[in-house]
């Protein structure tokens, strides 16, 4: 509440103002005082020198009458200075120094004694004065005077009096044409600051100040019309470029939306046109086995039995190329997800199909990750059919999946007894269409791995494998926290 | 009207398909008529072309439609829209068949009121067994209800 009042929050008016009060009181000041001093000193010589005058007439007049100790004379002469009221005790003294007459207008102050001088000049209130009375180059006695000095304190009061009030006079019409002419400097600097506050709350660069002058201030002026106008301009150029921006990524967004919905139509096409001729094949394939198997020979069914195995290969290709696309491109759902009970589920489902081997599968409770279903759930049924597939040549089946949290993500381990793969054809495991094994030794797409990683990277995480030949194999997925969102 | 009358309406584009079809809903089905349909239009002409009171006859006496997802013309979707929009043929299962196994397909084909949903396997035998499942359930186990005029007047007049 006092910031108000401090220096700093007062409008530029009013400093201006009181710059201009304070330094022109400061000149009227030192102007009065000046010339009251002046004028007391001429006042005083002047009094001083009226005084001396008289002083030398009135010690002419009494030099004779001195000499002649005519006290008679010498009262008359003195006393005519009763005339001057100011006077206050005139003494004359003859050689010896005694005092011969005496004029007092109050009774109590007698003459000095000469033998100690008395001190002359302006003492306090009183002006006095000592003269030797000569005649003929002699000192024939001596001349004391004592003058009050109410006359010259009234001039000098009345001066004073006189000078102030024309000081003050003087003061308030400068005060007056401060006022006005303060306008001259103010005015420009309230207009550009009242400019800067309008455009930074609106934003509206189009404002310009008018430039009074070639001054300081009209060269502030200029300059700042001019920083606006580069600054609208710039502004201007922003907005162009980002309209621009904003087409470009419209237009880039339909481009790829074309594009998706193209590739789309092409899955789409794939999994209509490219399975229906292989399902005519395989089919009439049968029917001519079944049909007309007794006019082929041996070789020709053995034929036969291989173009439907072909056929059938290459719908799986088929199948596994169409998940691979559908997890590449599908909108992810992110959910919570207990992948314990999903692989649970997914073991259940294995355990139906596939061969009697003695199968232990041990899936640690509880692990959770955040993901879409579905794609998590294409992952780990490759990952877990494959850990079926490459231990089915062993006396028995183990698989064992765990999970290992870290501040910033959680690991997956799926570890199995199966038959592995040497660790220097690691970096083919995730490539689509890349196989460690002959279809003789186990059947498969390349396709399994590859859709893999494509659901871990979208998940944002990561994939990497640890084996060797005989020894089993273990996949590990690590999935960020950060995506749990 | 025995279970043997109820006939099964095969709408199916692709040629070496109706063989492969047809060949297997005969291997299961041996006396139900198999009517097959080409296209999408044929199929709405089928249902709802003129109604003569033989083909009113026929468009009730179906068991179930087998209907193909992707028809030249008239889509298999649009084909079960109309199907399930008219008061006539509302109530005749309908089960899409399809090559694919697009999730958004099956999503779409429920939601216009598809009453199954059948992926054509391609290893043939597998293929065999969905018609022959097909037909069994449909024609034997399920149960429709019983239409107006046509079955009730050929059910007065027909003394078999």
């Amino acid at each position: 509440m006092m910031d108000r009042w401090r220096w700093q929050y007062w409008p530029l008016k009013t400093k201006l103002l009181l710059l201009t009060l304070s330094i022109s009181t400061l000149g009227i000041l030192l102007v009065c005082t000046s010339l009251v001093v002046v004028e007391n000193e001429n006042y005083q010589e002047q009094l001083e020198s009226e005084l001396h005058v008289i002083a030398d007439i009135l010690a002419e007049q009494s030099a004779a009458a001195l000499l002649f100790e005519d006290d008679q004379q010498l009262s008359t002469i003195i006393s005519s200075l009763r005339q001057i009221g100011t006077i206050e005790q005139v003494c004359v003294y003859n050689v010896a120094g005694r005092v011969v007459s005496a004029l007092d207008e109050s009774d109590d102050a007698s003459c000095p004694a000469l033998s100690v001088p008395p001190e002359v000049g302006f003492v306090g209130d009183y002006y006095r004065l000592l003269e030797p009375v000569m005649l003929d180059g002699d000192i024939v006695g001596q001349f004391y005077l004592m003058s009050r000095l109410e006359v010259l304190r009234e001039h000098i009061r009345a001066f004073i009096l006189v000078t102030f009030s024309i000081g003050i006079v003087i003061q308030m019409i400068l005060a007056w044409v401060a006022l006005r002419l303060q306008r001259l400097v103010s005015e420009p600097i309230f207009q550009l600051s009242d400019a800067a506050e309008r455009i930074a709350r609106d934003h509206d660069y189009s404002i310009r100040v008018p430039v009074y002058g070639k001054d300081e201030l009209g060269r502030l002026g200029s300059a700042f019309n001019e920083m606006i106008g580069t600054v609208q301009q710039q502004n201007l150029k922003i907005l162009q470029s980002r309209d621009e921006l904003e087409r470009t990524v419209a237009d880039r967004t339909s481009e790829l939306s074309l594009a998706n919905r193209e590739l789309e139509a092409f899955s789409f096409s794939v999994s209509h046109d490219l399975r229906q001729p292989l399902r005519a094949i395989e089919g009439f394939g049968q029917a001519l086995e079944e049909d007309c198997g007794d006019q082929l020979n041996e070789t020709g069914r053995d034929y036969l039995s291989r173009i439907r195995t072909a056929t059938v290969r290459m719908g799986g290709l088929i199948d596994g190329l169409l998940v691979l696309s559908r997890v590449s491109r599908q909108a992810m759902e992110i959910k919570q997800l207990d992948l314990s009970a999903m692989l649970e589920e997914i073991v259940e489902e294995l355990r139906e199909t596939t061969d009697p081997l003695p199968t232990y599968v041990r899936i640690q409770p509880g692990i959770r990750v955040v993901g879409d279903g579905r794609m998590i759930r294409v992952a780990f049924q490759n990952l877990l059919e494959n850990a079926w597939k490459y231990t089915s040549k062993n006396g028995e089946r183990r698989i064992a999946v765990t999970a290992c949290e870290a501040s910033d993500s959680i690991t997956v381990a799926i570890r199995d007894n199966g038959v592995g793969f040497d660790m220097k054809y690691v970096d083919k495991l995730f490539v689509a269409f890349n196989r460690l094994h002959t279809p003789s030794e186990f059947v498969g797409t390349g396709l399994g791995l590859a859709t893999v990683d494509r659901v871990v990277r979208r998940h944002f995480g990561e994939i990497y494998a640890d084996s060797s030949v005989d020894k089993g194999a273990c996949f590990y997925v690590r999935f960020p926290s950060s995506i749990q969102k | 009207m025995g279970m043997d009358d109820y006939s099964i309406l095969v709408v199916e584009d692709n040629p070496d398909d109706q063989v492969l079809t047809m060949r297997a809903l005969r291997n299961a089905s041996r006396y139900n008529p198999i009517i097959m349909l080409e296209d999408g239009q044929e199929a709405l002409d089928f249902l709802f072309g003129t109604e003569t009171r033989e083909r009113s006859e026929q468009v009730e006496s179906i068991g179930v439609v087998l209907l193909d997802f992707k028809l030249p013309k008239v889509s298999g979707l649009e084909v079960l829209r109309r199907i399930r929009s008219s008061p006539k043929t509302d109530w005749i299962p309908v089960v899409m068949v399809t090559s694919s196994d697009e999730p958004q397909e099956l999503r779409e084909a429920y939601r216009l009121g598809a009453n199954s949903f059948v992926t054509k396997q391609i290893d043939y035998s597998k293929f065999s067994e969905q018609m022959s499942l097909l037909a069994r359930y449909w024609l034997t186990v399920n149960r429709v209800p019983v239409m107006g005029v046509t079955r009730s007047f050929q059910k007065g007049g027909d003394g078999e």
